[in-house]
């Protein structure tokens, strides 16, 4: 081999490998460096006493954190109650709270573990307190294109539907209700749930699937006969 | 279609979305919040408030990073004691093992009057260092009286040899 062809050649490779390696190198740091908390300065104030930071929180969290207990109790009233219950528990634990998971993921934890625990007391004496499906739902194109295909759907009026889906899910475990609303309600990653649940992302998919044939055999009913 | 697909399924729970509570509820929330955490607050016996406050308190300082500083200092201490306990105890055996022989010695004033007259060589019997006279006068007049004993035996025999 000439090596006066063999040397440009030699530096193009190691210059692609020298580009490669630090692309990788990039890589491998963004992926090592820790997320950043976006909660994590209204963490911070509320932990040295700011009140005002923690009302901030509140604000931020608790539309989410309602859909999560509303959809685990189908119930608006004891929704309400949990989510005063579950704010003033994160308040009082808050300065204990070490930043080993984000904020989100923490309060979530709050929420899903003291909902689980008030079920259990419950039991399965309650009735359903559903709230008003908001009247968007019909500009909803997944709506639309679900009235559109399938005729149970298109024959039942919009609370029956509500309802039904209401008494399905609630027929559910309460754990695998956890992980349905999570995912398909909320639009959690599986990772995420898993962090909040403290369970692997196996056990995750394991509910979720077979919460879904179940899901599938209550609505049958409702298949076969839309209206009631 | 026999059943809902998984698909379905996941389009059908999405729509619970638009299930929403009552209008100005989120607005409310929060006000509704502060007004229950100051009924509990009210409800509260003084002790508890005050156990809670110092709990907070506490928390705050963060108390269990500091748990390793007296844990330390304790430790410190305790290995000063040990050693200066031993510092101080090797002198003391050193010198209790030089008080501990007999020494047999002669006063100053009786060494002018030693002659060949006198056959009997009065000698003391002394278990405590010489003193100063400053020292001997501050202790007669405080310690019990002194006995002094004749460590040889009293012999009229000459002590020559041929």
């Amino acid at each position: 081999m000439n090596p006066s062809v063999a040397l440009p050649a030699r530096r193009i490779s190691d210059l692609l490998s020298s580009g490669l390696e630090a692309r990788a190198k990039s890589k491998r740091n963004a992926m090592d460096q820790p997320r950043t908390d976006p909660d994590q300065e209204l963490v911070k104030r509320t932990q040295s006493g700011d009140a005002a930071a923690f009302d901030e929180l509140v604000i931020k969290y608790t539309p989410r954190l309602y859909g999560l207990v509303y959809n685990m109790t189908s119930n608006h009233e004891d929704t309400n109650d949990l989510l005063q219950d579950i704010f003033a528990k994160a308040y009082k634990a808050i300065r204990g709270f070490r930043g080993k998971s984000s904020f989100y993921t923490w309060i979530h934890s709050i929420a899903v573990n003291m909902t689980l625990n008030f079920l259990k007391k419950r039991g399965r004496r309650f009735q359903l307190s559903l709230d008003d499906v908001d009247a968007s739902i019909q500009n909803d194109k997944e709506f639309l294109e679900l009235t559109a295909t399938s005729s149970p759907v298109r024959e039942a009026d919009l609370s029956e539907l509500q309802r039904r889906l209401n008494e399905a899910m609630m027929k559910l475990s309460d754990e695998h209700r956890a992980v349905v609303t999570m995912f398909h309600i909320q639009g959690m990653p599986h990772a995420e749930i898993s962090k909040i649940l403290r369970v692997s992302e196996g056990t995750v998919r394991s509910r979720l699937f077979y919460a879904n044939r179940q899901l599938q055999n209550y609505l049958d009913e409702f298949r076969k006969n839309p209206v009631s | 279609m026999d059943e809902f697909n998984d698909s379905e399924i996941a389009r059908l729970l999405r729509l619970k979305r638009y299930e929403q509570p009552p209008l100005g509820y989120f607005e409310n929330f929060l006000h509704e919040f502060h007004r229950r955490q100051r009924d509990e607050l009210l409800r509260q016996p003084l002790w508890r408030i005050c156990l809670e406050r110092a709990h907070n308190f506490m928390l705050q300082l963060n108390v269990r990073s500091l748990t390793s500083y007296p844990a330390a200092v304790t430790a410190v201490l305790l290995c000063a004691a040990i050693i200066s306990l031993k510092i101080y105890q090797q002198p003391e055996t050193a010198r209790v093992a030089l008080q501990s022989p007999p020494t047999i010695s002669v006063p100053a004033s009786a060494e002018g009057e030693w002659n060949l007259a006198s056959p009997v060589a009065t000698q003391i019997l002394r278990t405590q260092p010489v003193r100063s006279f400053h020292e001997s006068a501050q202790t007669h007049r405080a310690a019990p009286p002194r006995y002094v004993l004749d460590s040889v035996p009293v012999s009229y025999e000459p002590t020559f040899r041929f």
